[in-house]
């Protein structure tokens, strides 16, 4: 077997790699966007303090915190079809992609939830008695006062949720989804050259999260833009 | 498809019996990690030249791929180095001899190692300055300081985030089953494939990674408790 390493072959699959790159970042934006929306739904329940769908929506936040990401694909590409199979709908020839999506989903709209929680938290009481004072309605000292306030303190941690929901997409491959990583499997499987191969996918992955830190971190500088000085680049 | 209740227990205590190996391959990394961490947490602060930019590059690289990226790369990547070695000395030594293990623990330990040096500089800078110069006006080293006043206060400071990065482990050593080695997600798989029955097998080692992350947190907020101690009061 020869073992030299092949710097141009890393050149060479770089072009193939990233035509799937649109796959990934498609798994990516949608789990982001419904796990967004999913956050919301799970973090009502605690902020709001209704019992049992609380303890709930508790279990489900451990649940999804205390087990691999590997582990919870498996378990929603096997156990989603034999969930609806009860329901006589067969979804065993669906595309593995959407398993890929609803697990993310899952798994991002646990981290959102918490997180949103935590930022809606730490903005002062006194803020809500002030907009209240003023006259505003629940709905409107929320989504003037309360919202902007708690955006602001969450959008460090969805970043990072973002970043690293980005690397775990890396596995949607072991569910037999077509993406960087699958196709970088079939490459190997023709090339019998791993090394090389897992050197470009990681300086894909390398260069994505990157480009995405310096958007992300724009973007929390633009909704610091209120806040003094000191606190905003501190 | 019904779900089998009962193989769900067989399963889970079929995969438990791994758990040990998996509990190594998650401490053992962890811990070299913050030894490493350490070590490049300190070389950022002080901005050591030539190395400073390397290490920038080492902590950025890591925290930014895919854990499965480092483990196949060094899985691959370390036969070919050591294959190389071994022909230019004339050592009669093969790459094939070194246990998949050890390649996965590298892996998790350089990970770990890029995690934790980021925790620790955090921590080291968010213990107010002040508390060094207190240092020095009693007379202590640097190093004296270091050890004494500033790295335990970083240290108690950084535990939830410790905590995360334990869990993290646990996690990623999930991953290890790629290159087939028998942790908790490997077994599962097997015992899924031998039955047929995968949806159980993988409930099973759902709840046992999820009791084990349960435990992790318990014991860690026991420590921050004991820690955090002297911080008591005040606000």
């Amino acid at each position: 077997m020869a073992n030299d390493f092949d710097f141009m072959l890393i050149a060479d699959v770089l072009p193939t790699l990233l035509q799937y790159l649109p796959i990934t970042l498609e798994i990516l934006v949608w789990s982001i966007f419904f796990g967004m929306l999913l956050g919301i739904v799970v973090a009502l329940p605690k902020l709001l303090d209704i019992p049992v769908l609380k303890q709930i929506v508790s279990i489900y936040i451990s649940y999804i915190r205390g087990t691999p990401i590997l582990v919870q694909l498996f378990l929603v590409f096997y156990g989603i079809p034999a969930l609806l199979q009860i329901i006589h709908i067969d979804v065993t020839r669906m595309d593995a992609i959407y398993f890929v999506i609803i697990t993310y989903t899952f798994s991002n709209a646990a981290s959102f939830a918490e997180i949103f929680r935590a930022a809606i938290l730490t903005v002062d009481r006194g803020q809500i008695e002030a907009a209240y004072s003023v006259g505003l309605s629940r709905m409107q000292a929320f989504i003037r006062i309360v919202l902007p306030q708690a955006i602001r303190v969450a959008f460090p941690n969805m970043t990072n949720t973002m970043i690293s929901s980005l690397k775990d997409t890396s596995l949607a491959f072991s569910i037999g989804v077509m993406d960087m990583v699958g196709r970088g499997e079939t490459l190997i499987a023709s090339t019998t050259r791993a090394l090389e191969i897992y050197l470009a996918l990681s300086i894909v992955y390398y260069v994505i999260v990157i480009v995405l830190e310096k958007v992300l971190k724009r973007n929390e500088r633009y909704l610091n833009r209120y806040m003094q000085k000191e606190v905003a680049t501190s | 498809m019904t779900i089998d209740i009962s193989f769900i227990f067989e399963a889970f205590q079929e995969i438990c019996k791994v758990l040990p190996l998996t509990l190594f391959m998650t401490f053992t990394p962890v811990l070299l990690g913050i030894l490493i961490g350490i070590v490049v947490a300190f070389v950022r602060i002080q901005n050591i030249k030539i190395i400073a930019p390397i290490v920038n590059f080492y902590v950025s690289f890591f925290r930014g791929t895919p854990i499965i990226m480092h483990i196949m790369l060094i899985y691959f990547g370390i036969p070919i180095v050591v294959d190389a070695v071994a022909q230019t000395l004339k050592l009669d030594f093969d790459a094939n001899a070194i246990p998949i293990l050890f390649f996965v623990l590298v892996a998790l330990t350089l990970s770990a190692g890029a995690y934790a040096s980021e925790i620790i500089r955090s921590g080291i800078l968010g213990v107010p300055k002040g508390q060094l110069e207190a240092a020095y006006a009693v007379g202590l080293t640097f190093s004296q300081a270091m050890r004494r006043f500033i790295l335990p206060q970083a240290f108690s400071q950084s535990i939830p985030n410790f905590t995360n990065v334990f869990i993290g482990f646990l996690h990623a050593t999930s991953l290890a089953f790629f290159v087939s080695i028998k942790e908790l997600t490997g077994v599962a798989n097997i015992v899924a494939s031998v039955n047929l029955k995968f949806l159980e097998a993988f409930i099973a080692v759902g709840l046992i990674y999820w009791g084990v992350s349960a435990v992790i947190e318990l014991i860690a907020h026991r420590i921050e408790k004991r820690v955090t101690a002297y911080s008591k009061g005040g606000i």
